[in-house]
Formats: structure tokens, sequence, C-alpha cells
């Protein structure tokens, strides 16, 4: 099951330079180059061999850790996301943990109480929270508390340029810190932390709190809780049979949702020049660096494959009736 | 005193439309009946005449938008219908028990049926839970569940329709109930299994001394299981009385038509299958709401019909109850 | 019997009004207050984009070089943006570019999506299967970072905007379209249909696609809030459309600088604006499945 999906990520990726008839050759030759220089390099790129064999070589490359170089970096494509990966990770560990606590309480207490006040409430915010650019509210934060109120760091960077980053260990500069007991860079750190993280948190709160109402109420009215209130258990009881009903259908969305959610944080990450993997894969976007984008888009599919893998063993771990058990 | 009263239960589902209309469905309409303690009493009608809508209303389980807007229903003593909502939680699962269709999915599909069975019993029942376990053993035995010790660990997605429908039974008896009220029990279930979880049902409600309702769209097990019948047609029931009597002797022209599209048996003169859709119950006709359908109608059926007596404890609701060509 | 609540409506019912737009709009405001101020912010929206030019006040993109960065003023509302040009007119003008991406897209997504729907739902079999799949599959790549790198790689146009936005899109109408067919494959009335010798493609669009209406109708509300969202984020990112174009993404690009030295007016509005579209979309999608339910019709 996991080879053929494995086989067509790399083929979208793959696809993803060729579909588009954009040539690099272009612009790795330069405007002057004459047309022998132009085919030497089509085919040094392997361009002149037909387009089986082009995926061939890319799928072996890749199978070798061989994402090509970067032409923004100049260095290997596999390096320069090695090094930016867990700092993304970390901004999505805050960002996302902190919008499931956030959004699943309260989709959960939507719920209980369909229509009344609490509902219509969160349901309008988080329908707005849908609505909220990333990108946007990343700007207004910065002018809000770094401008206006001056609480906040400015947004460059994840620690201050004043203090020294703490020596590389983990790649996060809160833990490393930690370890290293250097309290400036943590403290800074936590500081450069915050307004990425809440502006994560709260575009991830959204969906969740929606979904969250949805999987709950459908619990609700299913056979099983309306047999619960049939047969007289105190509502505390039937709560509680609703909420473990749901654990499996919300862990699995969050899932869904934290794989989608690299993209947004990719933004966050460009707004708040964060320079992580999200920054990175961007700019290679922007800038026109395919082999780069090839690699981010390939890392951001296998990290998703990784999580339905973990969501799969978390739902596998709840759920009596499992086939893998 | 009987055990459950019915006085003219009306349920309706009121809403507003998207033409900022209030619409009414009318679909309980002047329910009367009694249930006497230890009989069994069959609802027959087709989808929509309103059976589970009756037991939802007794309970106190309907849901928006539908409503009960005037009536009695006096349980045991007590009116139901004036009742606290925690007073009524407690004495469902208790002295009311339910049994329903679809038992797989009804059962909570996290939790072991020993322990469902236990927690039902310590909700009501309380006590220590070693007692709760005994009982819970004791009754998966009285529902005849082979090898009740291996089976209590069970989850609900490893058990077939009919133990699961066993299982359910068990759980309405732990609380010993005076009342079982069994809503289309069988439906969905294999033809050989829907006799014995039946057989089941009579002879424990013999066992323990319970009254029973049973919902039900087939007249064949009304007839067999239950000493008396209702039959309900538009959110009314139009005919009532011992099972005996009725097929006997059915005064109703809707009751005759069931018992003529029945393949087995009992073919009454005047009972022709009746042609056309079940009522609209936005827009019931005056009157009987058969009328419209029924062979027999005339101008007298546009106003209400009465009830008449026709027979020992046998009421009919229609102008020409008694007069119909037999 | 004492006359009911019921009876007093059964009356009311006797007189039952003709249809009127008026009061149609009422029962849907008061069965669902959410659908009902979606539907106004779009239409609010729609009367911005078609009505653009009378409603700005200046030229959206003349420069008034002596005018540069002005906060809001009675001349210009809004400001004026780091070229001298009156954010206000160009956020009104903006308006266009979220209806003319947003539409088109969802027009292209629907007329793809829709009949891979039905045909796989109504065939099932091994297309079915492949094509499910490969929409599982293509879950794995975060949709923004899906459609930000293949309009990229295609040549930023904005007519590439609208296809690549339509292609990725229109799996979502399949599935619902799918799921419908699928739950109504067997159901008498297609049955009969087909006994009643009608071909194929009239038992899939006169039979079969009017019951996936509500569903994709939601489903193209939530798709346009999204296309709108997207097709301003690759502005943003100077993907797609360039300044200065007044399209609200890239005006907030022009606005990025700007914000951390005090003149927010340049990227605030616009911002403003796209997030009401965006809302005023999600409050329509999210609302219509109030009117499927029940407990909101209830009336105590």
């Amino acid at each position: 099951m996991a080879i053929p999906l494995l086989v067509g990520i790399v083929f979208v990726t793959f696809m993803l330079v060729r579909v588009g008839g954009l040539d690099p050759v272009g612009r790795l030759a330069g405007p002057t180059a004459t047309a022998e220089e132009f085919e030497m390099i089509r085919a040094e790129l392997g361009l002149d061999e037909p387009l089986w064999k082009q995926f061939a070589i890319y799928g072996g490359n890749v199978v070798r850790g061989d994402l090509g170089e970067s032409w923004l970096s100049n260095r290997p494509v596999l390096t320069d996301l090695k090094e930016r990966a867990f700092i993304s990770i970390e901004l999505l560990f805050w960002g996302v943990g902190i919008g499931t606590l956030i959004g699943v309480p309260i989709g959960l207490r939507a719920a209980f109480r369909p229509n009344g006040r609490f509902d219509q409430i969160s349901r309008v915010l988080s329908l707005l929270g849908f609505s909220i650019p990333t990108y946007w509210l990343g700007l207004v934060m910065l002018f809000v508390f770094f401008y206006l109120l001056q609480w906040a760091p400015p947004g460059i960077g994840r620690i201050s340029l004043m203090v020294s980053p703490p020596d590389h260990i983990t790649g996060s500069y809160l833990i490393d810190g930690l370890l290293t007991a250097r309290w400036g860079a943590v403290q800074s750190a936590a500081a450069h932390l915050v307004l990425p993280v809440i502006c994560l948190a709260i575009v991830s709160a959204a969906p969740i709190i929606k979904q969250t109402r949805a999987i709950a109420l459908e619990v609700l009215s299913s056979d099983a809780a309306r047999y619960a209130r049939a047969s007289g258990l105190p509502p505390k009881t039937v709560r509680r049979l609703v909420l473990r009903n749901s654990a499996t259908p919300v862990v699995t969305f969050v899932g869904t949702e934290i794989t989608g959610l690299v993209g947004t944080m990719s933004l966050i990450e460009y707004v708040f020049a964060w320079g992580g993997l999200g920054q990175y894969g961007l700019n290679a976007i922007v800038r026109g660096d395919f082999t780069a984008v090839q690699g981010y888009v390939l890392t951001l599919a296998l990290f998703s494959v990784i999580v339905f893998l973990i969501v799969d063993i978390i739902v596998n771990l709840i759920e009596p009736r499992s086939e893998l058990t | 005193m009987s055990l459950l009263e019915v006085e003219n239960l009306r349920t309706h589902f009121i809403s507003r439309d998207i033409d900022n209309q209030i619409r009414v469905a009318e679909a309980l309409n002047d329910v009367s009946f009694t249930l006497e303690a230890g009989k069994v009493l069959g609802f027959v009608g087709e989808t929509g005449a309103g059976k589970s809508l009756t037991a939802q209303s007794i309970c106190g389980l309907l849901r928006p938008p539908a409503k009960v807007i005037c009536g009695r229903v006096t349980f045991d003593g007590h009116d139901l219908t004036a009742m606290p909502a925690d007073d009524l939680n407690a004495l469902r699962g208790a002295e009311i028990a339910m049994v329903v269709q679809n038992p797989r999915t009804s059962l909570d599909p996290l939790t072991r049926i020993v322990d469902q069975l236990v927690r039902i019993h310590q909700a009501h029942a309380g006590g220590p839970l070693a007692a709760s376990r005994t009982r819970a053993m004791e009754m998966m035995e009285a529902v005849g569940i082979p090898d009740p010790k291996n089976r209590a660990n069970a989850w609900p997605h490893e058990l077939s329709g009919g133990m699961a429908q066993r299982v359910l039974i068990a759980m309405a008896l732990m609380n010993n109930p005076k009342l079982l009220i069994a809503d289309e029990p069988t439906t969905g279930l294999d033809v050989t299994v829907q006799a014995q979880i039946l057989d089941l049902l009579k002879h424990l409600t013999e066992r323990f001394g319970m009254a029973m309702i049973i919902i039900t769209h087939d007249l064949g097990i009304v007839a067999h299981y239950s000493d008396e019948i209702a039959v309900m047609f538009a959110g009314t029931i139009v005919e009532a009385g011992p099972v005996s009597e009725v097929f006997e002797a059915p005064g109703h022209p809707y009751t005759r038509s069931l018992i003529a599209a029945t393949p087995e048996r009992l073919k009454v003169g005047g009972g022709a299958k009746l042609g056309g859709q079940p009522p609209d119950l936005y827009n019931l006709p005056s009157g009987c709401a058969l009328r419209t359908r029924c062979v027999f109608a005339s101008d007298v059926c546009a106003t209400p019909p009465p009830r008449t007596r026709v027979g020992p404890d046998h009421d009919v609701n229609c102008h020409f109850a008694g007069d119909l060509p037999s | 019997m004492a006359e009911t609540v019921g009876d007093e409506f059964k009356r009311d019912r006797a007189a039952a009004r003709p249809f009127s737009l008026k009061n149609r709009f009422i029962g849907i405001a008061r069965v669902s207050p959410t659908l009902a101020s979606g539907v106004i912010i779009i239409l609010a929206f729609g009367f911005m984009a078609v009505f653009a030019h009378w409603l700005m006040p200046h030229d959206p993109v003349s420069a008034y070089p002596e005018r540069v960065l002005k906060p809001p003023s009675a001349e210009h509302w809004f400001g004026t943006d780091g070229n001298g040009m009156d954010v206000f007119s160009r956020v009104i003008y903006g308006a266009k570019f979220g209806f003319g991406i947003a539409i088109p897209a969802v027009i292209l997504a629907v007329a793809i999506g829709v009949p891979v729907g039905l045909v796989a739902g109504y065939r099932g079999g091994l297309l079915d299967e492949v094509l499910m799949r490969f929409f599982d599959g293509l879950r794995v790549f975060p949709s923004i970072i899906l459609a930000l790198a293949v309009v990229a790689a295609t040549g930023q146009s904005l007519l590439n905007v609208v296809l690549v936005l339509g292609f990725l899109d229109s799996p979502v109408f399949a599935r619902v379209v799918r799921s419908e067919v699928l739950s109504l494959r067997s159901s008498v009335f297609v049955e009969s249909a087909k006994a009643a010798g009608n071909p194929t493609w009239r038992i899939l669009f006169i039979h079969l696609l009017p019951n996936a209406i509500q569903g994709a109708t939601a489903q193209a509300a939530v798709r346009a809030a999204w296309a709108v969202r997207i097709s301003a984020t690759l502005a943003f990112l100077g993907v797609g459309i360039q300044a200065p174009t007044p399209e609200w993404g890239a005006m907030i690009r022009q606005g990025a600088e700007f914000m951390v030295t005090g003149q927010w007016w340049v990227g605030i509005f616009p911002g403003i604006a796209l997030i009401f579209l965006v809302f005023g979309l999600n409050l329509f999608g999210d609302g219509l499945q109030d009117l499927m339910d029940p407990r909101r019709r209830a009336v105590n």
C-alpha cells in the first residue's frame, strides 16, 4: 500500500517541474549562450532523455538521497532541508499543539448545546478564523505588538541579533538554550516564538473547532448515544461516551489538518523571516529554484505520510474495532 | 389501576419553513390507551403512523421540533408529562426499559458488553460493583447468550445482530423494569433469529412479570405475541382491543386492509388493499384521515369519527363501526 | 377538546400566502442568520465588483507623487500607498479580482469534478478505485503549497491561476457527487428509470445530479472562498499578479514593509476587504447546512 503512494509522490514532484514546460536550461545557460552550449547543458541535466527515463533517474536519485543542488544556495537541497526541518517542526509543534488544545474543547462544548449562545459565537469566530489570511494576521500582529505596543521583538528570525545563539544541539534555540543553560538566549528565543505561534494557533484552531463540533454532533445523534439516553444513563455518562467515541475521528482530523497546516506555517515563516523549511520553500517557489521546490514538496509529502502513520498508530491504540489488533 | 395510561396524547412537529411560515406536522393526535401490568400490547401501522413517536413521547425522548402539545401519560401512578427531566431520566432504563432496532450500532462500540451491563445497573440501582457483575452474568444467561463468562468481555462489533439484540435485552432487564418497550426489535435480523428473539421476549415478560409494548409493522408478530393490539394510522389509534377480538372481527377499514395485505391468512370481506400514499401530516384531511383512500368513505367522514365500542374492550374510530359489510 | 396551539396554526396555513421574495428572505434569515449574512456580504461585494467604476473616488492606478503614504483623510478615506495611489479606490477595484478568479475557478472545478464523480460513482469498479486512490494520494500535498508550486512552475499568468485552482479543486466536487450517486445508485427510482429505458447519461444528469446539488453548492461556496484566499496568497508572494495591480494580496504585499514603520493603512484595508469576502462565502457555505437541520427550524 505504501509503495504505490511513495512512487506517486515522487511522480507528482517530478511532474511538478516538467508540467510547466519551463526550461531550467535557459536560466542556467544565460542569455548569451549558443545553441551548442544549450545542448551541452541539456545533456548534462539529462533533459535529452525520454520522459520515463528522466523519471527513473530522478526516482533513483531520490532513493539515494540525492535531491539535486539548489540554484539559490549552491548547496545540496537535502543539506538545506535537513538544517531547517527541526526549526519548522518546533513552530508547528507549538502552534498546532496550542490550536488543538483550544479548538477541541471549544468544538465539544459547542456540540453539547447546539445552537446555544456559546455555539453561535464559537461558530462565527471559527468561520472568521477560516477567513483571515495568515500572512495578514502576522503583519497586523507585528504592527500592534511590535510597532505600537513594543511588547514583541521585530519579526526577523528566531532570536535577537544582540544575543548570540546557543550551541547547535537540536536546532531549536529554545531547547538548546535550556540544555546549555544560556538563559538570555532562552528568553529571546521564547519571545520570538510568541507571535508566530499565536498566529498558527489561531489559524489551526478554526477548522478544528468546526470539525470537532461536527464530529461530536454526529456521535450525539448516533444510535449508541440515543440508546444511552433511552436507558437513562446520567448526562455525565452520556457525555463521556460521546467524548470517547469522538476521539478517533478527531485524532484523524487533526492529523489531516497538520499536514495541511504545513502550508499555512510556511506563510507565517515567510512573514516572520523564520528561516525554517517553509520560508526556504516559499522563497524557492517565488524565485524559481525548482530543484529546491521539488525537494521541499517531497519533504512535505513524506511528512504527511509520517503523520498519517502516527495517526493510524494512535487510532489503533484507542479503537477496539481496528483491523490491525 | 393500570400500569400505563395514556390520555389524549398529541405530539406535533412545529417548525418554521424558509418562507417564514410556521408549519405543523400533526404526528400524534389524541392517542389514548391503557396497558395493564404483565400484558403485552402490540402497536401496528405503516411507517410514519406514529408508533415509535408514541413510545418516544411517553419516555420523554422527543427532540425538537417534536413536542408534546397536550395529553397525560400516567405510569405506575406518576404523571410522566409533568415529571422533571432528571426524574424521568432515572425512570428510563430502570422502570421503563427499551429494546430498539439496530442493536449492533446501539451498543457503545468502545465498551465491553459486561461493562455496559454493569454501567446501566450502577446508574440506576447502584450498590457494590461485584453485585452488578453478578447480575450482569445472570441476565446474560437469562437471555440465552451461550458461554456468558467469555462473551462478557466481547466488544460489540464482535457480536452478530441476534447476539447484540440479546445483549440489549439483557441491558433492559438489568434493573427489573415494569415495562419493556420493544421498538421494531427484529427489523434487520435473520428470519430464524427473529422468531428466537420474539419467543425470548415473550418468555421473559412472563418470567419477570413485565408488561411489554411491541412496535412493529408486521401484523403476524402482533397476532402471535401480544394480548392486545392497537392499530395506528396517521397519528391516531384507529382500532384497539384484544388480539383475538380484533382479528376475529376487525371493525375499521384500515385494519381490514392490513389483515387482507398479510399473505397467509384471514380474508375478511370488503378488506381490499388500500391504494394511495400515507397522508401528509402537514395537511391532514379534516375528520377521518383515511377518508381520501377509504372505499366506504362518505360525506360524514369529514367530521371526526367517534370512538365506538364494538365488542368487549374493542374500540373502533369510525363512523361506520359495526355497520361495515362483513 | 379545547383548542390547541396546533389548531391555531392550521387556520394560518389555510390562508397560505403566495410566494414572496421578502418572506423567503425573512424565513431564511430566521432559520439561518449565518446564511442570510453570507448572502448580504456576497451581494455587497458583487455590487462593488460590478459598479467599481462608479464607486471609486479616484483612479486605482494613478499615482499622486506628492501624496505618498498619507494617512486616511476626507480626500483619501483609506489613505494613500507608497506610490501615492488611493487605497480606498484600489480596495474597491480589488473585488473584481476576487470574483474574477474565484468564479471561473469554481466553474472549472465543477465542470471537471461533477462528471468525474457521476461516472465514478455510477460505474464503480476499477475506474472508481483508481480515481479515489489518486484523490486520496493528492491529500499528502498541502493544497496551498501545491497550488503555489504549480502556478509558479506553469508561468505566472492570471489564466494559469484560474486553471490550476480549478483543477486542484475538482476532486472536492467529484467526491461530493460520487458519494451521493453511490447512495442512490441502487435506489428504487434509479432502478425504475433504468427499467423505463432511459439512457445512462439521462439517468446521470436528470435523475442523479439534482440530488447532489445541495452538497455541491455548499462546497462551491467554500471552494470559492478558498480560491479567493489562494489567489490573494499568490499575489502576496508576488506569484501570478504583480504590483501595482489593485489586487488585495498584492496590496498587502506592498503594505507589508510599512506595517512595522507605522503606515498601517496600506496593508490593513485590503486585508479587511479580503477577510470580509472570504468570510461571506464561508458563512454562506456553512449556513446552507442549517436549512437541513430540523433543530434550527423548531418553534417554541
